[in-house]
């Protein structure tokens, strides 16, 4: 099992290598992208600006130092549809880091994407993302009609689900899951929002506006009212910790997120491929102690070291034990006694 | 073209089939103005359409798949009034697949699915070839953000890059030739899609039918559903398809977008259950009936409630 971290420029290499990280993936989009489309049309789910890389000498640089390093490349290619004018583009961008610069796989959503791409016969292999929404081991059978070599799973599976579908189908196909850093309120591959900045997230924003509620029977008692009024409150709550817990840190200036740390146990036992670490526009540092984390947690369970103790370390490292006491921090809920 | 109701269960099928028996079914004095704006426009556009189809199930929760009697119910009432039956089912676990494939059994042969996963349409070819395959709004990635996209869609395109974006927002992959010929070869007869708050280009109908919804398009869905929540203790809260008591039957949650940076400030968002909506403008009502008008649409599918009821037969 390994650990995939988030990169965006060269400069993070050595740190990330000498950290711990064992696989690698970031985004490019090149000048042609940004001069076509405005910020409101994203080629892989990032803003140009921050959150990928922006030339093809850099891109190749990247790769060749990781190479050296012994560390795969992943390129993100995961808008949720490319039209009829831009795949063209996109496709030509896929040949060009599989042949030129030799990334190692291309992260894909759109299926029209994935099944020419299948068709290209390139040298970067294929990894479904999770905004494809696998949710389902017969979702998989279908997409494993495109050759990819890999899936990454929605954050919004359990442990017990994911189990069946690494059973059903992890002979065929490499299984990746979420680990660090990013929450989603919504099913990903079917939120049909925009992060553009002018108007942030869905989620977070909908905790900000007025909510009123409609009951469906004959008395919306006061005491129903306060009932429904308290389950907001807790829902605006999980989304804070979705958030980051309201974009906060630690005392150590370590940036809060969702978190399946206590899950490495069980993911080792199920034959996971990877471990994913979100947050290609997060700064060094956060990229920097995510990989610490995980790496520390991952090596006391490939070291036998028992399901609770590993999960007492995990806790310990958050630093935030109430938060984790919440249960609102998890990416999902881990049963310590089996 | 044709005229689809969405039904709740057979008991919606008693009675007139009119535009105007049907947007009494609305419950909701939240949702009722825009059930009755849209079913206004078409009768002044169409007069009294004649529905020929009815839609029964939803996208968005597997707790809400209909057992296997109401299923039966709501397929014997559609025939009984000689209208063609279409399944709509959701995003499903392991778990709905299981119960789905309990359920595909009970439908003629030739008989409509839509499917909102990869999985179902894949369980579908696996086991069910004799039933008609229809891609449904979910797998339409176009985006809908009512919040920003009408804005989008008003604004004049000042420069190439923004008439570029605009155009690709209101498109999705079916724009491409070889998605529509791929998801032919795999027998999908037809797509359904929202009518998207920044205009819509259908240019890639005439390859492929598409249906569209009305008054209500989606905006978002989770596993997680805040409804569901309501009867678990605090720290167990919303997690990812918990069991729930369709607690989602009971309210809405009507939002007014009061932080808006723009001056929509009084623009409404409705979540029931699991699923967030919003509602057609007059506007959009108008520029979708004028591509029905034009042939673009095969289809149009009145949805006089939000598409989350559970059939009052049961749930699987």
């Amino acid at each position: 099992m390994k650990i995939l971290a988030p990169i965006r420029a060269h400069d993070e290499l050595e740190m990330l290598a000498a950290s711990g990280a064992e696989e690698l993936y970031c985004g490019i989009v090149p000048r042609e992208w940004s001069e076509r489309y405005t910020g409101a049309a994203w080629l892989n789910r990032r803003a140009a600006k921050g959150g990928s890389l922006e030339t093809w000498p850099e891109m190749k640089r990247l790769v060749d130092a990781a190479h050296a390093a012994r560390l795969p490349v992943f390129i993100t290619l995961n808008a949720p549809y490319y039209t009829a004018e831009q795949a063209p583009l996109v496709l030509d961008l896929a040949r060009r880091l599989s042949g030129d610069v030799g990334v190692d796989a291309l992260i894909v959503t759109d299926l029209n994407l994935l099944a020419r791409l299948s068709e290209e016969n390139l040298a970067a292999a294929l990894h479904v993302s999770s905004v494809a929404a696998t949710l389902n081991s017969e979702a998989i059978r279908f997409l494993l009609n495109f050759g990819p070599s890999r899936v990454i799973l929605p954050r919004s599976l359990t442990i017990p689900e994911i189990e069946t579908i690494a059973a059903d189908v992890g002979r065929d196909v490499e299984i990746e899951v979420f680990m660090l850093n990013d929450g989603c309120a919504f099913e990903e591959g079917f939120c049909a929002t925009t992060h553009h900045h002018s108007v942030g997230a869905f989620c977070t924003s909908l905790s900000e506006m007025q909510a009123d509620f409609e009951w469906y029977g004959p008395l919306f008692t006061a005491r129903r009212q306060r009932w429904l009024r308290a389950n907001l409150a807790d829902y605006r709550e999980w989304v804070f910790y979705l958030n980051g817990n309201g974009c906060s840190s630690t005392p150590k200036g370590l940036p809060y997120g969702p978190c399946g740390l206590c899950a490495i146990p069980d993911f080792l036992r199920l034959g996971i491929a990877s471990l994913k670490i979100v947050g290609r526009e997060a700064s060094p540092f956060k990229k920097l102690a995510s990989v610490r984390m995980v790496r520390e947690v991952l090596d006391r369970a490939r070291a036998g070291v028992p399901k609770l103790h590993v999960i007492e370390r995990a806790i310990s490292l958050r630093e935030a034990p109430a938060h984790c006491a919440s249960g609102y921090m998890c990416y999902y809920k881990v049963d310590s006694k089996t | 073209m044709q005229w689809c109701v969405h039904i709740a269960g057979p008991q919606d099928l008693d009675g007139d089939a009119t535009v105007a028996r049907f947007t009494s079914l609305e419950g909701s004095a939240r949702l009722e103005s825009a059930v009755r704006l849209a079913a206004g426009q078409i009768v002044e556009r169409f007069g009294q359409v004649r529905f020929t189809r009815c839609a029964f199930g939803n996208e968005f929760c597997e707790h809400l798949l209909p057992a296997p009697s109401a299923l039966a119910a709501a397929v014997e009432a559609a025939r009984a009034r000689d209208l063609a039956f279409t399944l709509v089912t959701p995003y499903v676990s392991n778990e709905g697949i299981r119960k789905l494939a309990e359920l595909l059994p009970l439908l003629p042969e030739g008989t409509e699915v839509v499917f909102n996963d990869w999985g179902v349409l894949n369980l579908m070819l696996r086991k069910f070839a004799q039933l008609r395959p229809v891609q449904g709004r979910l797998l339409n990635k176009s985006l809908r953000d009512p919040r920003v996209m009408g804005i989008y869609g008003e604004a004049p395109a000042a420069d190439g890059a923004a008439a570029a974006t605009l155009a690709a927002l209101q498109r999705s992959n079916l724009d491409n030739e070889s998605s529509t010929a791929l998801l032919s070869r795999f027998g999908v007869a037809a797509v359904e899609m929202d009518n998207l708050p920044q205009g819509m280009d259908l240019s890639f109908a005439a390859r492929l039918p598409v249906a569209v919804y009305l008054p209500f398009g989606f905006i978002s869905t989770s596993r997680v559903c805040m409804a569901a929540g309501l009867h678990y203790h605090k720290a167990d809260k919303f997690q990812p398809g918990a069991p729930c008591r369709h607690e989602c039957q009971t309210h809405l949650v009507e939002y007014t977008y009061t932080n808006s940076p723009f001056t929509n400030r009084d623009q409404k968002f409705y979540l029931k259950g699991n699923t967030y909506f919003y509602t057609h403008s007059e506007p959009m009502l108008r520029s979708l009936l004028d591509h029905a008008a034009s042939g673009r649409v095969a289809r149009l599918i009145f949805q006089p409630r939000l598409p989350m009821t559970a059939s009052v037969n049961g749930v699987s």
